[in-house]
């Protein structure tokens, strides 16, 4: 590795189910300038811009990157745009690390967003075709064999709901705040995709996530502390065939051993201070915990049952709300790694976690079978 | 192409001006599916077998995706339109544009015998939504000839099967869909 | 920065109305690059692919590609939705780590299951351009107007670029049938037919056609063991310019220019370009702009005028590069990628061979 690579500028819109003060590419500026405010840094420091985002057909832009270059400064910039599904926030802050970590650019921004109200997602989903089953029906059938498989009871489910619905309180961008939740109260909520409640799936949102990142004296002089990146995967495995498992899939176990190896994270139970992973259904919380090691298989559920995994507890996860409170889909699986890196800063105000300094941002995409992860630390590699 | 409709609020400020675009897509059945499709007309489910991994997948894609090599029609197999429900999901329709279904109904992935591989996103009928469980024995509800019309991606089985009804047979043993959620 | 190398390259380069899935016309060509390159599948230590879901009417299309890679167990993948030479270029940074050597850009793009001019409108603006349905041809119309207004081309000086190129295009077998079929025509002759979109003609306008490409990227010595006489990337860079042709000054690509000159195409002699110029003049701009001189053969394959698969073509174009020192022994060539309305955004790969 030619260059070390550290975040020095972190920021998110306010995520809502419509941003309607805000044009499409006025979302990523939001985004973006808080960044680089944290950074202090201008549009004109950057040297290359790395976007991301899910199917074009979700906002109706094809190929965003063509209009979104005025807005992002890139007249005579180099601009790329990845697209690796559900996971694809994380692959795209992974590629940005990657141009920094390479030698080839010193200053990238790289933001990842999505404006589902400018567009309609579940058409978008089912390619206009009528029966569509949207990401809840697909999933549904995986989180009960998680389910029949380890024994864990009906209401585990429901306890990762109200845990990340009260973190979000503590999250001034979260959209999707229940002040009032309760274990009952989501166990009430309407059945969407059996064994999935409302209250237990994630929101529809507009929103965008930016972090600037640069080589070593980059971070050497960043006005505020910076992350330093440790290690980061990715991993893709085929969809269907006959015997795989959508469960525990082999491409996120990999993608979490290549990762840990890189950071030289042996045990990551203890060995990891704070975790944002990819739960847009509440089960995912325990059935991601056994998939990347913090658990052994059929104990993930246990994790949270005994509450290890809130603020507080010994693995906090998802202390910003997580997907099940803001999900700009594109965006998602970025604003796991950025607020694991404000973890590590100590820049995650009300959700911080006391002396977190070793974190890990996790994403997962399509039918559970992309995966990009990072571990980022407050020291350098 | 375009229709806009502004929708001037009488009290308020012009929010968003739905602009919906139409963009018109030929799509060509090729030539592995539309076999397939052919014997689904004839009532005939057809798979290829690997000839390296032995796996048959049904549909047949005309490769084997973890080999990587191709497959042809000296590689088909006949499934039988008999098997058991391995995953399902019971989905309330989302409204959204271009949206036929209204009421809640299931779905399931279907191991049929003959197959390495589960067929997706298959109706269920005549089943009530509370007895759907793994391992549960169906049959192809098959369609009146005149009205089978393979799928024009190649994907799923089309219009050639209805769907599914329960045979009355013993539930499959576990061992038989575990592996199989998908 | 780590010595890569191209050491394969494989197309389906002019397919015409496929029947087949993007897949199924993926899978032989990944499975003629992989084998043309000494390596194995199992050597490749990242995968990159570039398509656009618009082309194919479908979300997530690129999913389905995978199972053409073979990606069971699971690999290190990404995707751009981007040209293929976009993917060329990630897997060359994710080479420069270090940990990694040998690298799979492939990119795919069925054309003909839509109309472009509609299809391509949605890459403009979504509020004050896409609501004129400017599609990509009276774009590029434009642009060409603009260089024939500022006295830069003449409407014969396009007509030279695509006799050249359909001349260069009869003898490549991966150049579009229709093209090829069309055979020899004078300038003469090709200033008699009407305007499609005034100043430009049809001819001037690229055939619709459906393609994928594979290149195998090798780092470091192990490239000069599998490939007899290998492509060094010796420099690879791309640059936007602003979206709106407004803002921009037509007649010139400034992002092309800017994208040569960090890639060093000015260092050395360039024998061969290849240039992703799919609009007559766009060539006549491309040339300026990347300074390449009287000496410098442009587009012994046709180019993209000749067999332009959307999302494909200009890794075609670097994949060619590759061929004039693999197979034709040149020193050094350029590969050349565009995307957007009026080339708003450019890539420049300049590629070396050891003789
Ligand atoms: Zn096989």
């Amino acid at each position: 590795m030619a260059e070390r690579c550290a975040i020095v500028g972190i920021g998110q819109t306010h995520h809502r189910k419509v941003r309607e003060d805000v044009s499409f590419a006025g979302l990523l500026r939001e985004a973006g300038q808080r960044a680089l405010d944290d950074a202090e840094m201008t549009w004109r420091d950057i040297d290359a811009v790395v976007i991301g985002t899910a199917p074009d057909s979700f906002e109706g832009v094809m190929m965003p990157e063509l209009y979104l270059a005025d807005a992002l400064g890139c007249a005579g910039k180099p601009i790329m745009r990845v697209h690796t599904a559900g996971s694809v926030g994380g692959s795209t802050a992974i590629v940005a690390s990657h141009l920094i970590q390479s030698g080839i650019r010193k200053r990238v921004l790289t933001i990842a967003f999505e404006k589902q109200s400018e567009g309609d997602t579940t058409w978008g989903l089912s390619g206009g075709r009528s029966g569509g089953v949207g990401a809840g029906g697909y999933f549904a059938p995986h989180l009960r064999a998680y389910i029949a498989r380890s024994k864990a009871p009906e209401y585990v489910g429901w306890m990762v709901a109200v845990k990340d619905r009260l973190n979000a309180l503590k999250n001034p961008y979260a959209h999707l705040k229940v002040p009032d939740i309760t274990l009952e109260k989501v166990r009430d909520s309407p059945m969407v995709w059996e064994p999935v409640r409302r209250l237990e799936s994630c929101p529809a949102s507009d929103g965008a996530c930016a972090m600037v990142l640069t080589d070593e004296a980059g971070g050497d002089r960043a006005p505020h502390k910076p992350a330093w990146v440790h290690g980061t995967a990715i991993r893709s495995e085929l969809g269907q065939f006959p015997g795989r498992d959508p469960v525990n899939p082999k491409g996120g176990q990999d993608c979490a051993a290549d990762v840990f190896a890189q950071a030289g994270i042996t045990n990551p139970r203890k060995d990891v201070d704070v975790v944002e992973m990819y739960v847009p259904f509440s089960w995912y919380e325990p059935m991601w915990l056994e998939n990347l090691g913090f658990a052994e298989e059929g104990g993930g559920w246990k994790l949270t049952e005994d509450g290890v995994t809130e603020i507080g507890g010994d693995l906090p996860v998802n202390c910003s709300g997580g997907v099940l409170s803001s999900n700009p889909i594109g965006a998602s699986g970025m604003l796991r790694f950025a607020e694991a890196a404000l973890q590590v800063r100590g820049q995650a105000g009300e959700h911080q976690v006391d002396g977190a300094r070793t974190g890990v941002g996790h994403a997962y995409g399509g039918a559970s079978q992309f995966f990009a992860m990072w571990v980022v630390r407050d020291t350098k590699p | 192409m375009t229709d806009t409709d502004p929708q001037v609020a009488d009290d308020g400020p012009v929010r968003f001006m739905p602009q919906l675009i139409s963009l018109d897509y030929t799509v060509r059945t090729n030539p592995v599916a539309a076999a397939f499709g052919e014997a689904l007309a004839d009532g005939r489910i057809t798979g290829h077998r690997c000839p390296s991994c032995s796996l048959v997948f049904v549909p047949p894609k005309g490769f084997c995706p973890i080999c990587t090599i191709e497959t042809t029609s000296a590689d088909e197999v006949v499934i039988e339109d008999r098997g058991m429900v391995t995953a399902w999901t019971v989905l309330t329709p989302i409204q959204y544009h271009g949206q036929q279904e209204r009421k809640d109904y299931a779905l399931a992935s279907i191991l049929l015998v003959g197959a390495d591989g589960t067929v997706g996103q298959q109706r269920l009928i005549d089943i009530p939504l509370d007895e759907i469980r793994p391992g549960l024995m169906v049959e192809a509800v098959w369609a009146a000839p005149e009205d089978r019309v393979a799928d024009d991606r190649g994907y799923g089985l089309g219009t050639a099967i209805d769907g599914w009804k329960a045979t009355g047979e013993p539930d499959a043993p576990a061992s038989e869909y575990e592996g199989h959620t998908l | 920065m780590r010595d890569v190398a191209i050491v394969s390259f494989a197309q389906a380069g002019s397919l015409v109305d496929t029947a087949e899935s993007e897949t199924q016309m993926l899978l032989p060509v990944i499975n003629a690059a992989i084998e043309g390159s000494g390596i194995t599948r199992a050597d490749i230590g990242f995968t990159c692919s570039g398509s656009a879901d618009y082309l194919a009417g479908t979300p997530f299309a690129f999913v389905a590609n995978l199972e053409a890679v073979g990606a069971w167990p699971p690999i290190s993948e990404s995707h751009v939705d981007m040209d293929g030479a976009w993917a060329l270029y990630e897997a060359w940074v994710r080479l420069q780590h270090g940990d990694v050597d040998v690298a799979l850009a492939f990119s795919s793009g069925i054309s003909s299951r839509s109309d472009l001019g509609e299809v391509l409108c949605l890459q403009n603006d979504p509020y004050y351009l896409m609501p004129l349905w400017a599609d990509h041809v009276s774009l590029a119309a434009l642009q060409a107007r603009a260089l024939l207004d500022q006295g830069l081309a003449t409407e014969a000086d396009l007509a030279e670029v695509v006799a050249r190129s359909r001349r260069n295009a009869a003898a490549n077998p991966s150049a579009h049938p229709d093209v090829r079929a069309a055979g020899d025509l004078s300038v003469d002759q090709l200033l008699e037919a009407a305007y499609t979109v005034a100043p430009l003609r049809a001819a001037d306008c690229p055939p619709t056609t459906d393609g994928a490409a594979a290149v195998i990227l090798v780092a470091g010595d192990r490239a000069r063991e599998v490939c007899d006489n290998p492509a060094w990337i010796r420099g690879i860079d791309h640059r936007s310019e602003a979206h709106y042709p407004g803002l921009r000054d037509l007649a010139h690509a400034g992002s092309a220019r800017l994208a040569a000159e960090h890639a060093g195409v000015a260092d050395a002699p360039i024998e061969v370009a290849e240039l992703a110029a799919t609009f007559s003049h766009e060539e006549l701009l491309l040339t300026e702009a990347l300074g390449l001189g009287a000496d410098t053969e442009v587009n012994p394959s046709g180019g993209a005028l000749a067999s332009n698969p959307m999302m494909v073509s200009g890794l075609i174009r670097i994949g060619e590069a590759f061929r004039q020192i693999n197979e034709h022994g040149k020193h050094r060539t350029l590969g050349h990628a565009a995307s957007g309305p009026c080339l708003q955004q450019n890539l420049v790969c300049v590629l070396e061979g050891d003789s």
